[in-house]
């Protein structure tokens, strides 16, 4: 064994297997380990430290220690972010997937109306933001002229802070026609129309074939969905700088705006570098949830289930 | 896939290496002492900048200024980062919200005994204000620019239709009270046959974020904002509370300033003729006399209080970096973009801001306008009685925690001040009571 090694010829380096493979992910992987996994380091290093982009002083565990005991603000921008998340997702992936569901007959006109529910999609998030704030004005907004045409008083949207929250989650909903639905249209158009097929022959409904073929067949793309969407809900952050400042009274104050405050208005960088490990943190273990309760059901073709 | 040959990367570098040769050229100021100074703001005031270096070029040749402008919402940031990477330009323009910060971090050069040195610098030239600003423990770290106070920009039109005695006439009478001016805002509030307003008298500061506009308001009644050393909140006291009273009142009492709903979307603006009185910075003129074609408009003191009817002044510093390699070079620059050539076409003839100079402001050129304003002599009477607001290095931070507090005066969901600021000060004074940093 050792004598056929040592008669094999060496190979150049650029005939090593994997070699050109490596090189073109360089610039790749220099732009993943200088501006991803170089600062991920470094504001792990930064949330031991207080440090206000001047002076820089090692504090140990006191960011965190002060995070968790002696900053309400901190707290409240949590829940606002979990209240945000409970409601936003389930009611994004129920929208995004009545929508598909829709988008996924076959009528005439099909792709013209894909276009126009994935267009708000397409509205940059600042104008957008414009946007829903004539529609949540109070005094003269459409919602609130829609509820008084049938009887309900409609609240001061963005100045109260027991409404705010709830603008928020109606809010998420104009994305709702983007990329979430594009994902759960392409889960039903894979489905094999056989499977429906077999499905009627043995009795079933709409609403059988819906429950028994088309949620099962889909719990592979829904599980996805929910992954990103828990993530994502968790970033809020251009709509509530750009409507309210965080207002009324914090309501709107949401985790990653919080964090961004600390470290870029009142330039607390250490402070904001322990916010930012909470949070992804926070993500790894929801995350991690969502994964072990997938197991019970996300069904996979071909799987176990 | 064939890997190159040797050639081929020959090639290659030949090709990189040309590119680069010919993107470098000779430096065109060789031999020159540089200076690079960086500023904000929109475009028109950025241009003017542009031509002020321009001219500096021109008459000495012996520096280059180059001028960088960086967005208004980046700028902060970006000049916090260069100067913590030892990269800032020699020359910055700073907001004062963030001078006391900067300075007291050793950012900026004692700028003292370059003053003392300049025979054509004379602090008794200018409004002690605007010198105060750029102070930092008795010594000059700035030089003020942008500068100007808050006052009262009114609808002519609006007074003479509702029957209203002129408030500038009121004002050189000593008749100019808060009870008048309430007064009056209520008079000139109008309602449609619909229920809708048609017009305000008065536009209050929709976002509480924007509450030291009416500072003047918690003066006039002999209350602050924080005690003398700004270590404790004072705006629970009873000056303060009649003051932000006042001012709750007058939207959801008297109904002559719009709500928050009824404000936004620019629905109810000064320009569009649909308020009676704002209170703004000197710093709108220009806009003003811009967009106000309809109606006549021109600008009154802030009303009298039990206690006077001081208003509130700031600028922007002019600064040089701690770390400049020329720093005198740098000095002549600010001079020259301070210099009264430079006050006198952008404050006197373009109104841009208030001219920092006593001489200029009181000149016949500066009081008596073609164009409105009229009463110019209320740009100086603001200037001449107006105090700093009591920005400190954790001004954003304090302010924010009140702000948060006020939101539901503003919005009308609570109606009594001194429960709500009583409330506010416990949050300040634990802000600034905090060890700096954490």
């Amino acid at each position: 064994m050792a004598r056929a090694q040592a008669v094999r010829p060496r190979r150049k380096l650029t005939q090593q297997p994997g070699f050109w493979g490596f090189l073109f992910i360089c610039p790749w992987l220099f732009g993943f380990l200088v501006f991803t996994a170089g600062p991920m380091l470094t504001s792990l290093y930064l949330s031991f430290q207080k440090y206000d982009l001047v002076t820089i002083k090692p504090v140990g565990f006191e960011n965190y220690r002060r995070l968790f005991v002696d900053d309400p603000l901190f707290w409240k921008a949590l829940k606002n972010t979990l209240f945000y998340a409970i409601v936003s997702v389930p009611l994004g992936i129920v929208s995004s997937l009545a929508i598909a569901l829709l988008l996924n007959q076959n009528v005439r006109g099909i792709k013209l109306y894909r276009t126009c529910f994935y267009l708000p999609s397409l509205v940059p998030s600042v104008a957008a933001a414009l946007v829903w704030q004539w529609v949540f004005n109070s005094d003269n907004g459409i919602l609130n002229t829609i509820l008084g045409l049938v009887g309900i008083p409609g609240p001061q949207w963005l100045q109260d802070e027991r409404a705010t929250p709830w603008a928020f989650a109606i809010m998420s909903l104009w994305s709702v026609g983007g990329a979430r639905m594009v994902i759960f249209l392409a889960g039903l158009q894979g489905i094999p129309d056989s499977y429906y097929e077999a499905a009627r022959i043995d009795g079933a409904g709409t609403w059988r074939c819906f429950r028994s073929v088309t949620l099962p067949m889909l719990s592979p793309v829904m599980f996805f969905n929910l992954v990103l969407g828990v993530i994502g809900s968790f970033q809020i952050f251009t709509a509530a700088f750009v409507m309210t400042a965080g207002g009324p009274n914090n309501s709107s104050l949401y985790y990653a705006l919080y964090l961004f405050r600390n470290a870029f208005e009142y330039f607390k960088l250490g402070k904001a570098s322990a916010m930012a490990w909470v949070l992804f943190c926070i993500l790894l273990v929801l995350t991690f949830l969502q994964f072990r309760v997938s197991r019970r059901w996300v069904y996979y073709e071909g799987g176990d289930k | 896939m064939k890997p190159p040959k040797a050639r081929q990367w020959i090639q290659m570098f030949a090709i990189c290496a040309l590119g680069m040769a010919l993107g470098c050229g000779p430096d065109p100021y060789a031999g020159k002492v540089k200076i690079r100074y960086m500023a904000w703001g929109n475009p028109e005031q950025l241009d003017l900048e542009q031509h002020l270096c321009d001219e500096f070029n021109e008459k000495n040749p012996d520096v280059h200024v180059t001028f960088f402008k960086v967005p208004a919402a980046e700028y902060t940031l970006k000049m916090m980062l260069m100067m913590a990477s030892h990269t800032a330009p020699d020359v910055m323009r700073v907001d004062h919200y963030n001078f006391p910060n900067l300075v007291a971090k050793g950012y900026f050069y004692d700028l003292t005994d370059l003053a003392a040195k300049d025979p054509t610098f004379h602090r008794d030239d200018f409004f002690p204000q605007a010198i105060d600003e750029c102070l930092y423990k008795g010594r000059l770290f700035g030089l003020n620019v942008l500068f100007g106070g808050d006052l009262i920009y009114y609808n002519k039109t609006m007074f003479k239709q509702a029957g209203l005695e002129d408030p500038a006439e009121m004002a050189q009478k000593g008749e100019w009270t808060w009870d008048k001016f309430r007064e009056c805002a209520i008079k000139m509030t109008k309602k449609g046959s619909d229920g809708r307003y048609l017009q305000f008298g008065f536009g209050a500061p929709s976002a509480s974020s924007t509450f030291p506009v009416l500072a003047c308001a918690i003066w006039a009644y002999g209350g602050d904002m924080l005690d003398k050393d700004f270590k404790h909140a004072v705006f629970d006291q009873p000056g303060a509370v009649k003051a932000f009273q006042m001012i709750a009142d007058f939207r959801w009492k008297d109904h002559c300033s719009p709500t928050q709903a009824q404000g936004e979307n620019s629905l109810y603006t000064f320009e569009g003729g649909k308020l009676g009185m704002v209170f703004d910075f000197m710093g709108l003129t220009p806009r003003y006399r811009k967009l106000i074609h309809k109606f006549d408009w021109d600008v009154c003191p802030v009303p009298r209080g039990p206690y006077g009817n001081t208003t509130l002044c700031k600028g922007n510093q002019l600064v040089i970096y701690s770390e400049t390699a020329h720093p005198d070079a740098a000095w002549r620059f600010e001079r020259f973009i301070t210099s009264e050539a430079t006050e006198d076409e952008l404050y006197v003839k373009r109104r841009r801001c208030f001219p920092t100079r006593k001489a200029m402001a009181y000149s016949a050129e500066y009081l008596k306008s073609k164009l409105p304003p009229f009463n110019n002599w209320a740009f100086v009477d603001a200037v001449a009685h107006s105090r700093p607001l009591p920005i400190n290095e954790r001004w954003s931070e304090w302010t924010q925690a009140f702000d948060s507090e006020i939101d539901n005066l503003i919005a009308g969901r609570e109606r009594d001040a001194g429960v709500v600021l009583r409330r506010a000060k416990v949050k300040v004074d634990k802000v600034l009571a905090d060890e700096a940093g954490f």
